[in-house]
């Protein structure tokens, strides 16, 4: 038997497999962290910081990425908190900033409530959250893409950019934020990934203005 | 690409996980850059994925995906360097030899790189060429600089034409 | 060389070594460490040995190059012993007199004296040197002492006794209690208890434990780790022992950064010659403790110093930092537990195990114990190394050591931390340099750089640098740093173009807030500090570029421009000859003229210009 840790996350006590990341436990629960770059089961990357919470340790409270964080007997985790809101708006206000033509992102910005994009618009038609790479490395086994270059010269691609290193599965393709619609990502709940949205039973509170349901 | 000379590079090599940066250090070293035959030869034997081979290419720079020119120009851009004026000596070299940053000139005498910093802070602004560094440099001082290297090198190339 | 096999044949050694280093009546040290020899110090070096031989004083003066001294701008530079005599920026042709004269003669050469530009009188000693007297040089003095490139200059000075009295009569707890008593704190920036971090690594379970010498120092405007790297190697891989010993480490190794050629060539150099010792390698000085380092050298990315980012690279990967919610100390390289410090911390732990960790927690403040090495640069009359007790003022050592403004300008702030670290205005000088005051003023230790700006610099555009150097670097895995960096450089660029407005600035305070708590390492959680702690200082000059589209310290190109006095020209040409971009043409007849579009505003011109003629408005 594994052994099994408790958390609290928004005050709600969680029981989950040690190892389990707070944002699979989270979701798990219930509790709907929104979040992009997350592919529930694979290793996650903590590239877009959408699904950000806070970590409260003797008094103090630190912010970080949840699916990147390890669930830890007695952790307190705030994951709706007035500066986690805040600073996920910020985050997906970036992010819409960046490609305004992508529909997940809309909805994202929407289900978050970002009410304005303060920034000139930027239209790239990649926002680098990596699904695809973790997609070619991890469920098609083949790790032939990959993120090259640093800073803002990174971008996706195959060695030397030569299509022959792809072996056009395509998984990549199905995952990616901004060539499909929302409704039709292979995730249950097309923002927070949550199976729950499809649970009558177990739909969180908050879940119950999303639109996606 | 003569891939002997890779394989001489590599030949021992594998049992380290910094193998890898080592090896492309040396590739590097030897060619001026990285030949993709070189990087594919270096991911097969040493086992690494190709992409990450291109993607540790691509990171870091100490590597360039294509041939720097015979003489490196390191333009400092540390802090010290920025307020005691190392803007100007950007300048100076982007308008002598119209080529900026990450750059090499077209008949291949010279690649432009800038360095965040090489520690040498107290001789600001500094100027590093070829591996000589300069010290308290003007653009004046940059332009006869470069001036004199390519004086040197139309003089070596007229020997050899004679020759 | 003999392998020592135990304790009795090193104290025998350091012994022999120490009683000659007493013999030699007089001395002549010259530092070679890199600043010196781009002030061409080797071929006056050289010459000195040389003349020394031509003299036939061979037998009775020793010579020897050492490491950087600190005090790079007055090189190449001279200590003579006995007498302390201080020579500064020699040439090969000083060489004769100084020879003759001092050594032969015992006659003091004035003119060589170096001149204190404060008071403007020549000073004869070394000691006496203001830039040298408000120091306390713990680490640094001992780079005056020796030749990096020979291990026994370092055994005479009792190098490697610290290692040996750990080895032989202290337990590792023992080692690791007393560097935690001592209070030191990691001198790479983030200024964590180097105790503590020892006692974490050393009590996590794994089948390797491994110790780091973090030598990737990037930050612009810090050089104190190349100095000690090349200056006193032995140092730094004594201390790296200690520490492995203390975690049960049998492995290490020393990361540094490939523009430091010297620094490379000296550790490799130090390792080799340890090793020939039985210094390193198995069972040192005969006891089960066995210990390497390797030399691995960085590929150039700043984002490598951040401890995460320099394993992976360690690790043969791209230096993408992980999260760190779980330590390094625990799973570090190849997912063991990984002590990693920086070269100034490893350096001081010999001088803790040598003097105690009282002497240590001595020096210093509260909090933040010892000395720290500052690399004082910009527009100050003393640049150089400095290293002063933990707690002295920003005043004391930009104004005492660094003797204050040059050319008679008023200095209006300093930049510590590097890109991690802020810009503090004058009236904050008395702030006392520690990890805490510094970080409470909203700017940081970092790993020492303190860049002293005065009237002359806009501190829009040092935000703007700052930015423009962190985008460079940013690895650009995580978005709020890879995208948050850029867009607060579109605004600050904004700003300094003269098309920004007040309600860009509340945006990049917002922004920036985002950026320090989202972003998921260290490069992109202090990225924010250089604006906000401009935006704290300064923001009458971001108020001044909004509202009167003016550039007050005449720095952003794009709010100011250049054109030629018609009235104070002489129609020389010089600035159309020196203009990079040929952005100036005319003639000797009809006078010469900028064009305003070519024009860049490099302000090349008006350096060439003999009649101050060229007017910047």
């Amino acid at each position: 038997m594994p052994e099994m840790v408790t958390l609290a996350i928004d005050e709600q006590e969680v029981e989950v497999e040690e190892g389990t990341n707070v944002l699979a436990a989270a979701l798990g629960a219930g509790i709907c962290i929104p979040n992009l770059c997350y592919l529930p089961g694979l290793k996650p990357t903590g590239a877009c910081r959408v699904c950000i919470v806070e970590v409260e340790k003797n008094g103090r409270t630190k912010m970080t990425a949840s699916c990147t964080l390890e669930a830890k007997d007695g952790m307190v985790i705030h994951a709706h908190s007035e500066n986690v809101l805040r600073a996920r708006r910020n985050i997906v206000e970036l992010l819409v900033a960046e490609a305004p033509e992508s529909e997940v992102l809309q909805v994202l910005a929407e289900r978050i409530e970002v009410e304005d994009v303060r920034y000139p618009e930027r239209d790239n038609d990649c926002i680098l959250c990596g699904r695809c790479v973790t997609a070619c490395a991890e469920i098609a086994a083949t790790g032939a893409k990959g993120s090259i270059g640093r800073g803002m010269n990174r971008h996706i691609g195959l060695p030397f950019y030569n299509e022959e290193y792809c072996q056009k599965c395509y998984e990549c393709r199905e995952r990616c934020p901004m060539e499909i619609a929302p409704q039709s990502r292979r995730d249950p709940c097309g923002v927070c990934g949550s199976e729950l949205s499809k649970n009558e039973d177990l739909i969180p509170e908050m879940c119950g203005d999303c639109e996606l349901d | 690409m003569d891939l002997a000379r890779v394989d001489a590079i590599l030949e021992g090599r594998g049992s380290e996980p910094f193998d890898v940066m080592e090896v492309l250090q040396d590739i590097q070293e030897e060619f001026r850059y990285l030949p993709e035959d070189a990087m594919r030869q270096t991911a097969e034997i040493l086992q690494v994925p190709l992409i990450e081979v291109f993607r540790l290419a691509n990171f870091y720079k100490a590597f360039s995906l294509k041939p720097r020119g015979r003489h490196l120009i390191t333009v400092c851009t540390g802090t010290a360097c920025h307020v005691q004026g190392a803007r100007k000596l950007g300048d100076q070299v982007l308008g002598q030899l119209k080529v900026g940053p990450g750059e090499t000139t077209q008949d291949g005498a010279f690649t432009v790189e800038t360095v965040n910093c090489v520690g040498a802070c107290a001789l600001a602004p500094v100027v590093i060429i070829d591996g000589e560094y300069y010290d308290h440099m003007t653009p004046k001082k940059l332009r006869k600089l470069i001036s004199r290297i390519r004086k040197v090198d139309a003089q070596e190339e007229e020997t050899r034409t004679n020759a | 060389m003999p392998r020592l096999g135990n304790l009795d044949d090193l104290a025998a050694l350091c012994d022999a070594l120490g009683s000659k280093r007493e013999q030699s009546t007089r001395t002549v040290t010259m530092c070679a460490g890199t600043a010196c020899r781009a002030c061409g110090c080797l071929p006056v070096a050289e010459a000195v040995e040389a003349e020394i031989e031509k003299q036939g004083l061979c037998g009775e003066v020793l010579f020897r190059t050492t490491g950087c001294h600190g005090f790079c701008e007055q090189g190449p530079l001279a200590i003579i012993e006995p007498g302390n005599i201080f020579y500064a920026k020699l040439k090969v042709d000083d060489v004769e007199e100084l020879v003759s004269q001092t050594l032969k003669e015992n006659q003091v050469v004035e003119r060589l004296l170096y001149t204190d530009p404060v008071s403007g009188e020549k000073v004869r000693t070394e000691d006496a040197i203001p830039f040298y007297a408000s120091q306390t040089r713990v680490l640094l003095g001992d780079n005056t002492k020796l030749s990096p490139e020979n291990i026994d200059e370092y055994l005479s000075l009792g190098g490697y006794t610290a290692l040996a009295k750990t080895l032989t009569s202290t337990s590792p707890g023992d080692v690791v209690s007393t560097v935690q008593a001592s209070g030191l704190r990691g001198r790479g920036g983030g200024g964590y208890s180097t105790g503590r971090k020892w006692e974490q690594c050393r009590q996590a379970p794994g089948e390797e434990h491994y110790v780091i010498c973090n030598a990737d120092e990037g930050d612009p405007g810090a050089y104190m780790d190349r100095c000690l790297l090349e200056g006193n190697p032995h140092a730094v891989i004594e201390g790296m022992a200690i520490g492995a010993y203390a975690i049960g480490a049998r492995q290490g190794f020393v990361y540094v950064r490939k523009e430091y050629p010297l620094a490379v060539r000296h550790v490799e150099g130090a390792i080799e010659q340890a090793h020939e010792y039985g210094l390193l390698g198995d069972n040192i000085l005969g006891t089960d403790f066995s210990f390497d380092v390797k030399v691995v050298h960085g590929g150039g990315a700043f984002v490598c110093g951040e401890s995460t980012a320099l394993m992976a690279s360690l690790e043969g990967k791209v230096g993408e930092p992980r999260a760190k919610d779980v330590h390094t100390v625990e799973h570090g390289y190849l997912n063991q537990p990984t002590c990693l410090n920086n070269v100034e911390t490893w350096a001081n732990v010999p001088k803790i195990i040598t003097n105690g960790a009282e002497w240590f927690a001595q020096k210093g403040t509260q909090n933040s114990k010892g000395t720290k090495i500052f690399a004082l640069t910009g527009q100050v009359k003393n640049t150089g190394l400095v290293e002063v007790e933990m707690g002295a003022s920003l005043r004391e050592v930009i104004f005492d050591i660094g003797g204050g403004p040059q050319n008679g300008r008023a200095i209006k702030a300093v930049q510590t931390g590097g890109p991690s670290g802020g810009c503090l205005p004058e009236s904050e000088f008395d702030l006392a340099v520690d990890f805490d005051e510094l970080y409470e003023a909203g700017s940081m230790m970092g790993s020492g750089g303190m860049v002293v700006m005065d009237d002359s610099a806009c501190m829009v555009d040092v935000a703007k640098y700052f930015l423009t150097f962190l985008q460079d670097e940013s690895c650009g895995k995580c978005l709020t740093c890879r995208i948050g960096i850029s867009r607060m450089l579109d605004i600050v660029t904004d700003v300094c173009e003269g098309c920004g407005t007040p309600e860009q600035l509340d945006l990049l305070e917002d922004l920036a807030w985002t950026v320090s708590v989202g972003s998921l390492c260290a490069l992109g959680k202090t990225a924010a500090n250089p604006v906000l702690s401009t935006l704290k200082y300064f923001r009458e000059e971001y108020e001044a570029h909004i509202e009167q589209e003016s550039c007050p310290a005449g720095v952003c190109p794009a709010l100011i421009h250049y054109t030629i006095d018609e009235d104070t020209c002489n129609n020389c040409g010089l600035c159309a000859q020196n203009c990079p971009y040929e952005a100036i043409s005319g003639d000797k007849e009809s006078g010469y003229r900028i064009n305003g579009e070519i024009c860049t505003r490099c302000g090349i011109c008006v350096e060439s210009c003999n009649k101050k003629a060229i007017v910047k408005s």
